[in-house]
């Protein structure tokens, strides 16, 4: 049984938090989860592939390289909330 | 019907329609935002076939300036920068867009219960829900406001809601239209659909939507068919598959009694009519295995949603608090708990036994499917159990096999990628409910066909709630 | 103790596309910031991502040219990471099929010839560049979508030198494929090198430590250097070597511990399912390996076979391609390779790195033309290089400068004899000087000579002449 704090854990690695009731509710959830994932190991699937796309041939298409469609920076950053000088601003980034 | 259009009445239609589009946004809260529609009658063309129709267009589709915020928080204010191919395609038809509707946070759910504007209520009785993801779109199709409007399926988000508000409702082959400017779920599972009350809307429209777009690889470059023109319901020698387990496991018996005289129907009229059986495990993984197919995919295709280039951004001392707090205010808590799940499902520990057990499991059900349509020009089932079920009705068990196989069986359609469609069946106590019928890869002239060959059988054909 | 030092390379290089990797928005270094680039660079939702067919073409030719098998169902995969430079929240790369595998470079060091094993090669996107002020950071997404190749090698080098001199080779090569700028300075290519020591003999592996963003060849080595002794110090004093990421400080000459590695990040890898398999038609692959460009090695051995140079004057051409293909022009023209080469090498080089411009701009036959002006002896070293030369890089003939300067050197024995024979019948003096042994006399007499011959004579012979002349009368 995973506890609310391994889901908090969870959830800060794909950037978000949960609330203790969130937690809690997924851990309950995680059990009526895992019993529909027993419907799901139940299945044989010896030498079965993975199926990744609904169709499996293959295409040949490629992009020529020719620009065909670029933006303006206005509209680069028209949804950005921080700007300045053409660029997109967030507190500074300590690598 | 399309053909009531033109250039001369495009105007007062496209009017109209506004007004009973703000009309029944005002009942049933089926809409996000209301486009001007000037520039478009300023630069519309001289001919197409959808010339002067006013559609509604659900809220994950990228309107170029136009708000588009599929119903989540963290794109409250977004503006997207490009048009959706269909976007423009819709445009170079003719069609004027009115709206943008309503549908489920990033239409990651069934019910449009889970909109950040709230519920979109049915249009046949304003107790039940609309269904979903593209709640908004059905009912604003059902209600009669326009007779065109796209949605998008990845479980049956246009079957499922087309059934509940008694309008036709159809997701073609995977890769027939361009999913390039859709806010996206599951990329392997996502398809563009859309609602008409015809079915020779529906064959008109596919004319105008399909098609080999070099900005979505995974489209097809098979040629587009005159669906419209060729559209043919003679039912005689028409090989129907009955999906039996669908149909044993029904527990609604108006549902099953709707269903036999179809059946019944389609025999008196030529069709050849068989029972189908499946294998009942596989069926009852259909749901855990599309669950995992589609949150892994969508807790990776939402990972752009961060706040930093568009969408809502929340204080924070650096930018992975910055994250944080926008991803945890921007986002609901369904869907910040199925991103859990997806993220849990891709872990390298995991992935074999979950992610890459569906994705296995989801070969098997198209094989079995497969094997099916390589006999029978198509699946047939009703849409689901029952008619529209309240708004407050939570009492469903998620293991039981009625809820399993029966309210999920047109899963298989996205699995396959197979063209499927909801056309009406009949109505139970003043709601309709849905047929559904899924034919073979790009068949989708068949699947037309029948359903027009259904649509005279049952009448249903423009069937609409208009308020009064 | 001794230790064996262990040494892999993993090199991320630009590839030199119009357009990004899955975006028709251009490639362009140094743009206005956020200019080069559309919703797909700036990972909008709704967008998709569409393969570049010349970044493909580019990692066949680099496979190739580095004998790498070539995966012809081209596949993508998903990074999953969050990062404030990576728009999508994912890094579409080849995690799980890379489109080559299992190749080799030949590098030469101190003489010593060595094959280096590379691993796999995969085609990937860059992600945005930052840039970082006092309290906020700036972001540019136009490096957002750039083709990238990272190459991996087998960790098949044991120090700095080879080290180096993989990295000079592989730059070599990619930038004779023409498909990359190599330059690391600008990051077009970069360079991030594992470290570890084990036991001499042992075939246990060390604990690595992972030096990154190297920014010069040189460096590379440096830091390889360092960081040996570094692990080796600690080893030695019994020490553990704790898995980190390193970066090389030039000012401190050491390596310096960014971060410790706690456990592996899970990356989440699985296939993109927005990218359909590609497969590459077997014939287009054809074209593109039949029309690879000459790689370095194989120019090397035709200089020699051609040209007849040494292996000295042949790496200094070849270190430089511009060069060696304007060598290759001039000797169209030029009859003598070792003395054009001289040319190239020298006094060309020279002007350009005085004058600036560059070598694509010369005029490759009028500079063939002097060298053989020079080679047959029309005109006098001197002349050539201080007079005719800085013409000739202006685009100037040197046949008529030659003639308008009136420099053409006169070798003809018959016009410099009568000139000789008048010299000495005018300097009785110096005759009597010269019959007395004082050489001197000699140096003044040639001098007049060329004087009278307003300096065209070809001085040799002057001097030869004037020998045989004065010798007749000595002797009579």
């Amino acid at each position: 049984m995973k506890d609310i704090a391994y889901f908090k854990k969870l959830a800060h690695q794909i950037m978000f938090d949960l609330s203790d009731e969130e937690a809690q509710d997924i851990a309950k959830e995680f059990d009526t989860l895992q019993k529909q994932l027993s419907l799901l190991e139940a299945i044989d699937t010896t030498n079965v592939e993975e199926m990744i796309y609904p169709f499996e041939m293959p295409t040949t298409f490629l992009r020529e390289d020719v620009i065909e469609n670029v933006c303006s920076q206005q509209d680069a950053l028209k949804n950005a909330k921080d700007s300045a000088e053409g660029h997109f601003v967030v507190p500074k980034v300590v690598k | 019907m399309f053909k009531e259009y033109n250039l001369e009445n495009v105007e007062a239609k496209v009017n109209e329609a506004l007004k009973k589009a703000h009309k029944s946004h005002e009942l049933y809260n089926d809409v996000v935002t209301f486009i001007d529609p000037r520039a478009q009658l300023a630069n519309m063309p001289k001919t197409g076939k959808m010339l002067g129709v006013p559609i509604a267009l659900k809220d994950n589709v990228c309107t170029k300036g136009i708000r588009t915020t599929a119903c989540s928080n963290i794109l409250n204010d977004y503006e997207p920068i490009y048009d959706a191919t269909i976007v423009k395609k819709l445009a170079a038809a003719g069609a004027i867009s009115i709206c943008k509707t309503n549908m489920d946070e990033l239409a990651m759910g069934g019910t449009n219960l889970t909109s950040n504007i709230g519920a979109c209520l049915n249009p046949w009785d304003t107790s039940r829900m609309s269904g979903g993801s593209s709640g908004g779109s059905a009912v604003i199709v059902a209600s009669g406001a326009v007779d065109f409007a796209i949605g998008s399926d990845t479980g049956d988000s246009v079957r499922k809601p087309a059934s509940y508000c008694g309008v036709v409702g159809v997701k073609p082959t995977y890769g027939r239209i361009s999913r390039y400017g859709i806010i996206p779920y599951s990329s392997s599972l996502d398809h563009v659909g859309y609602f008409t009350r015809t079915i020779e809307d529906a064959a008109v429209a596919l004319e105008v939507l399909a098609g080999r777009d070099d900005l979505d690889m995974t489209s097809s470059d098979r040629p587009v068919e005159a669906y419209s023109q060729q559209l043919n319901s003679e039912l005689k020698g028409k090989k129907i598959a009955v999906f039996k387990n669908v149909y044993d496991g029904l527990t609604n018996p108006d549902t099953k009694a709707l269903f036999a005289k179809l059946i019944a129907n389609l025999t008196a009229k030529g069709a050849i009519v068989e029972e189908v059986s499946f294998d009942e495990k596989l069926l009852k993984a259909i749901l855990p295995a599309y669950y995992l197919i589609a949150n892994c995919e969508a807790t990776a295709n939402h990972s752009n949603l961060d706040g930093i280039r568009f969408g809502v951004r929340k204080p924070g001392k650096d930018v992975e608090e910055i994250m944080i707090n926008s991803r945890t205010a921007g986002f609901g808590s369904l869907i910040r708990k199925r991103f859990v799940i997806g993220s849990y499902g891709l872990f390298v520990e995991n992935q074999e036994k979950l992610f890459r057990q569906a994705q296995r499991v989801r070969r098997l059900i198209v094989e079995e499917v497969k094997r099916c349509l390589d006999e029978y020009d198509c699946l047939l089932a009703p849409a689901s159990n029952d008619i529209a079920p309240k708004l407050n009705d939570h009492g469903r068990d998620e293991l039981s096999d009625e809820y399993l196989i029966i309210e999920n069986h047109m899963i298989i359609g996205n699995f396959t990628g197979y063209p499927s469609m909801t056309v009406p069946m009949g109505m139970i106590n003043g709601c309709p409910i849905g047929v559904n019928l899924t034919c073979k890869a790009f068949a989708e002239q068949t699947m037309f066909d029948i359903g027009a060959g259904i649509e005279e059988i049952t009448g249903l054909k423009d069937l609409k709630k208009e308020a009064a | 103790m001794e230790y064996d030092v262990v040494i892999g390379i993993e090199i991320h290089c630009e590839l030199k596309t119009t357009t990004k990797m899955f975006s028709s928005a251009p490639c362009v270094f140094g743009a206005k910031a956020n200019t080069c680039v559309n919703e797909v660079d700036l990972g909008h939702p709704g967008t998709m991502p569409c393969v570049n067919k010349e970044a493909v073409k580019k990692a066949i030719q680099i496979c190739t040219a580095l004998h790498l098998e070539i995966d012809p169902l081209v596949k993508f995969d998903r990074k999953n990471y969050y990062y404030s430079d990576l728009p999508k929240g994912f890094q579409i790369t080849q995690q799980f099929h890379p489109i080559g595998k299992n190749g080799y470079i030949m590098i030469n060091v101190d003489g010593e010839k060595k094959k280096i094993r590379i691993n796999r090669i995969h085609m990937e996107e860059d992600t945005a560049k930052q840039f970082h002020l006092n309290d906020i950071t700036l972001i540019d997404y136009n490096r957002a979508g750039t083709p990238l190749v990272e190459i991996v090698s087998e960790p098949d080098m044991q120090n700095g030198k080879e080290a180096a001199a993989y990295v000079e080779a592989l730059r070599q090569t990619l930038y004779y494929l023409g498909v990359s700028d190599v330059k690391m300075e600008e990051g077009s290519m970069r360079c991030d090198v594992n470290v570890s020591l084990k036991p001499k003999g042992s075939d246990v592996y060390g604990t690595k430590n992972e030096i990154k963003n190297l920014n010069s060849i040189a460096n590379v080595q440096k830091a390889i250097d360092y960081e040996v002794s570094r692990q080796k110090a600690l080893l030695d004093k019994g020490e553990q070597i704790e898995q980190a990421t390193r970066r090389y400080d030039e000012a401190l000459k050491e390596t310096v511990l960014m971060r410790k590695k706690e456990g592996n990040v899970d990356y989440k890898f699985f296939p993109e399912p927005n990218i359909f398999p590609i497969m590459l038609d077997s014939e287009w692959i054809k074209s593109i390996q039949a029309a690879l460009p000459e790689l370095p090695e194989v120019r090397k051995e035709r200089y020699a076979k051609e040209y007849g140079l040494n292996d000295y004057d042949i790496s200094v051409l070849i270190a430089n391609k511009e060069l060696a293909d304007t060598y290759e022009k001039v000797m169209k023209t030029a009859k003598n390779a070792k003395m054009a080469c001289n040319w190239m090498i020298g006094d060309v080089s020279a002007w350009i790195n005085k004058n600036g411009g560059s070598f694509q701009n010369i005029n490759c036959e009028y500079l063939g033309q002097l060298i053989n002006m020079v080679d047959a002896k029309e005109i006098s070293n001197s002349q050539a290089k201080d007079i005719v030369l800085p013409e000739v890089m202006n685009d100037q003939d040197p046949k008529a400068i030659v003639e308008a300067k009136g420099l053409k050197q006169v070798s003809d024995s018959s016009t410099i004899l009568a000139i000789v024979k008048e010299v000495l019948a005018e300097q009785t003096q110096s005759v009597e000087d010269y019959k007395n042994g004082k050489d001197r006399a000699l140096k003044f007499m040639v001098g007049q000579v060329m004087k009278k011959s307003k300096g065209q004579a070809n001085p040799q012979m002057v001097n030869q002449l004037l020998l045989e002349e004065l010798a007749k009368l000595i002797n009579n």
